[in-house]
């Protein structure tokens, strides 16, 4: 994890004088400087040396990139300390060694905005829970329980706040009475996704929201990629729970991968399209979660957690009908057709038996079928 | 009859039709040979302010001016009412809405009524009046002066209905013709949930082949409803049709034509047509919310009142609805991709007045290549048509109405109390709203019926929940 394992190693991040600070603040709040851009600057900084100003050298740079006029600035500035957020610059004490490790070729982000109550929460190990925007019901209680139990063993969760997975991570790891931080694909002061209010508030004073965009950017569709590396990058390991053919998850993955971190996928169903992108992992190598406590004791070399799948004991008190069909029941909904062929029970009792699984906290009812919880 | 110009006039009555009366009375009179003093002569049809159409009163006005000539004894005519049109030659002609007067006038102790010969087995089917066929004035006289026996009418055979499609032409859908059983037995609304071409409109005309025929008191209402809405051709009908209706609207289908409607008098519409039956509403959410918001009233009270500016008429409408729509937004044919929050989402559409009233859900399954080709053998409609007979006879004897409208609080009674239970526990797990413990209940109740049993124990209510387990009373899952 350091970076002597990477053949274009370099150093920890240059420390920044207060000049260079203003200047990377100018460029960051135009929000034009993609991570070519940063790469860039960061290289003139370091090339500049301290024989250069480095006013200058971003100056230098400014026709290139549209960095922020002074108006700009003060709004952007205004915004910022409204928000309670701060600009984390590399070097700064408070940004995070891992995502500066992830970066031998300078891909690394130059800043990031953060807010949040704990700043140092970002120094720490974390790993990445990421997945589809359109879990199923199985992979949504999956990453809740990774959550869980990932905060009960005291590691961080990192996430990336859309719906689905993401959330359900965010969720879990509070449920679980951790610390989560979420890198934010948009501005720290934009509502997005839609009605996650509530959620960015208790993430941001669990952990940190981070964006390496200025507050007001709204969403465009590159940026949610862009962002997914610093998501990698932060984690010294990527879960993937769900996720479809070309999911975002998926590219979250294999950039983890080049980063030299671990990937960890779910092993789902060869029928469920929520489980192509973990199944293609799989097969690149990809390390198989195969239970929860086995994942949070390699992770955090402690087995702590009580969050994983545990299927409460429930048979005692089941009708005969229900422990049949329990026995039937798996990861992939079943209709009432299929368990009535595996089963041989009628219709009504099929129905009966279901219902009463549920009842019990043995069945979860998806819109497709029912599941084993 | 006063002094005065000669002449006959008649007061009160609306409509040129019914103006002209005193011509055609006294037209068919002469021509019958009965001989009209040369005085005024004046008919009052009260109250004035009801509004009257057609000619169908020219009968009872002949019959009035013929008791105070004294050509036929008031005697011969007391308990005894008179419909029919009069011709200028002195035949009696066949008069619409026969079928509606006639059980009216039953209610209200008429004993024999005189009809034209073409309304006679019309007005026959109710079998509390005596009703006499006439064919001219003579004839009628006679018959009131006791000189001459009423005609017989025409035995009425019950026709054969329409051969009902069977419903073991349904392949699979195990849940949904389970459903549709105790749909049937408690008069349940149902919500067909599945992909184009499965066999929901299949299902909802078997579902009319399973309910059991009417009772004399529901045909009559319904054949008056066809009566008035103009749906029986030429004569009227024959004999009383005992066969539940299906009505079947298109969603494009106006709300006058749904509800009841028309200029002047509404004319009843598909929810009256579909009374004591079933209405089939094929791609639920294709409707206009405002249509399916009108439907709350007579789901609720069954009946609907229509105001138009000659009358507010109330037809009823006590049908049991059925509606279909696709699982999911793709539609669920050849494989669903849908995520589950998608689902969710999507049926949640379904919110708000009608969904509280859907007790069952049935999730239907698109057909495999094995079923069509080698169909396992299920069971035919008169086997189940049997046992929602046997469940609707427990439910009548208890409280004289089906499962659907029975009261809660006697139903609670008669469940055990872990029974109970489990419909509290899925109230806080937030699968059930409050409303929905209550006709979850009644389902369970449905399903004991149908199991021949007294008590609603835990199976017959997790059946109840496993049934509307599609609908999701309130979002739980995020």
């Amino acid at each position: 994890m350091t970076s002597s394992r990477s053949p274009g190693g370099r150093g920890p991040a240059p420390p920044l004088s207060r000049a260079q600070r203003s200047g990377v603040l100018r460029l960051a709040a135009g929000g034009r400087a993609d991570a070519a851009v940063q790469q860039q600057v960061l290289r003139a900084l370091l090339d500049a040396g301290s024989s250069c100003a480095p006013a200058d050298v971003i100056a230098a740079l400014d026709r290139r990139v549209g960095s922020c006029d002074d108006i700009g600035l003060t709004r952007v500035g205004a915004r910022l300390r409204a928000l309670h957020a701060t600009l984390i610059v590399a070097g700064d004490d408070d940004y995070p060694p891992h995502l500066w490790d992830a970066w031998p070729e300078l891909g690394a982000p130059l800043w990031l905005f953060s807010t949040g109550a704990r700043p140092p929460a970002i120094r720490r190990p974390a790993v990445a829970v990421v997945g589809t925007r359109r879990p199923s019901t199985d992979g949504l209680r999956t990453a809740t329980a990774l959550g869980a139990a990932l905060a009960e063993a005291g590691v961080t969760v990192v996430s990336g706040m859309a719906r689905g997975i993401d959330q359900a991570a965010h969720r879990g790891a509070l449920d679980g009475g951790g610390t989560t931080i979420a890198v934010l694909g948009t501005g720290l002061g934009v509502d997005y996704p839609a009605r996650s209010g509530d959620l960015r508030l208790a993430v941001a004073a669990s952990g940190a929201l981070l964006s390496e965009l200025p507050p007001g950017a709204g969403p465009r569709p590159w940026q949610f990629l862009a962002r997914n590396r610093i998501i990698s990058g932060l984690a010294i390991a990527t879960v993937v729970v769900e996720g479809r053919e070309h999911s975002g998850a998926l590219q979250t993955a294999r950039l983890a991968g080049g980063q030299g971190r671990d990937v960890w996928a779910v092993p789902g169903s060869i029928n469920a399209p929520a489980s192509a992108a973990p199944l293609a992992l799989l097969r690149d190598g990809a390390i198989p979660l195969t239970g929860i406590d086995d994942f949070v004791t390699a992770i955090s070399g402690s087995a702590t957690s009580t969050g994983g799948r545990s299927t409460p004991d429930v048979a005692w008190q089941l009708s005969a009908d229900a422990t049949t069909l329990l026995d039937l029941l798996g990861a992939v909904p079943a209709s009432t057709d299929a368990l009535m062929a595996a089963s041989t029970l009628p219709a009504h009792a099929v129905l009966a038996g279901v219902a009463e699984l549920v009842d019990r906290g043995a069945g979860v009812m998806t819109p497709h079928g029912v599941v084993r919880s | 009859m006063s002094a005065g110009l000669p002449g006959f006039t008649v007061i009160g009555a609306t409509g040129a039709a019914g103006r002209q009366a005193g011509d055609r009375v006294r037209a068919a009179l002469t021509a019958t040979g009965v001989r009209l003093p040369s005085r005024k002569i004046l008919a009052s049809l009260a109250p004035a302010d009801v509004p009257t159409s057609g000619a169908r009163f020219d009968l009872a006005l002949c019959i009035a001016l013929l008791v105070r000539l004294g050509v036929v004894p008031a005697s011969g005519v007391s308990g005894c009412a008179f419909l029919g049109e009069l011709a200028l030659d002195g035949t009696i002609r066949a008069v619409s809405g026969v079928l509606p007067a006639a059980a009216h006038l039953a209610e209200h102790g008429a004993g024999r009524l005189f009809v034209a010969d073409g309304n006679a087995a019309e007005a026959a089917l109710v079998s509390a009046l005596d009703s006499v066929p006439v064919r001219d004035l003579v004839e009628l006289i006679e018959i009131c002066n006791g000189r001459m026996a009423p005609r017989p009418t025409r035995q009425t055979t019950p026709a054969a209905g329409p051969p009902v499609s069977d419903l073991a032409d349904v392949r699979g859908q195990a849940e949904a013709r389970r459903a549709l059983e105790i749909a049937a037995a408690g008069a349940h609304h149902m919500l067909l949930l599945g992909p184009p071409g499965c066999g929901k409109s299949m299902l909802a005309a078997r579902l009319v082949g399973v309910l059991p025929p009417l009772t004399e008191l529901q045909a009559l209402e319904l054949t008056a409803i066809r009566s008035v809405a103009g749906l029986l051709a030429g004569s009227g009908p024959t004999a009383l049709d005992r066969t539940p209706p299906l009505r079947a609207p298109h969603h494009a289908t106006t709300a006058a034509a749904l509800l009841g409607g028309g200029t002047g008098i509404a004319k009843p519409g598909e929810i009256s047509l579909a009374s004591h039956g079933v209405l089939f509403m094929d791609e639920l959410f294709e409707w206009p919310r405002r249509l399916l918001d009108a439907l709350r009233e007579p789901l609720e009270q069954g009946h609907v009142r229509i105001a138009r500016s000659r009358a507010t008429v109330r037809y009823p409408a006590t049908f049991q609805l059925v509606c279909a729509a696709n699982p999911c937004p793709c539609g669920g044919a050849g494989g669903c991709e849908c995520a589950d929050a998608q689902v969710w989402a999507y049926r949640r559409r379904l919110s708000g007045p009608l969904a509280d009233r859907i007790d069952l859900a049935p999730r239907l399954r698109a057909l495999r290549a094995h079923q069509l080709v080698d169909p396992v053998p299920v069971e035919s409609t008169v086997t189940v048509a049997g046992r929602v007979a046997t469940a609707r006879a427990a439910a009548l004897d208890r409280w004289a109405v089906l499962n659907r409208a029975a009261p809660p609080t006697k139903v609670r009674a008669t469940a055990r109390r872990d029974a109970l239970h489990i419909l509290g526990r899925a109230v806080e797990a937030g699968v059930l709203s409050g409303r929905g413990f209550d006709r979850a209940l009644r389902v369970a109740r449905t399903c004991a019926d149908l199991a021949g049993e007294d008590v609603v124990a835990s199976a017959h209510v997790h059946e109840a929940l496993a049934h509307r387990a599609a609908l999701r009373d309130v979002r739980a899952a995020r």
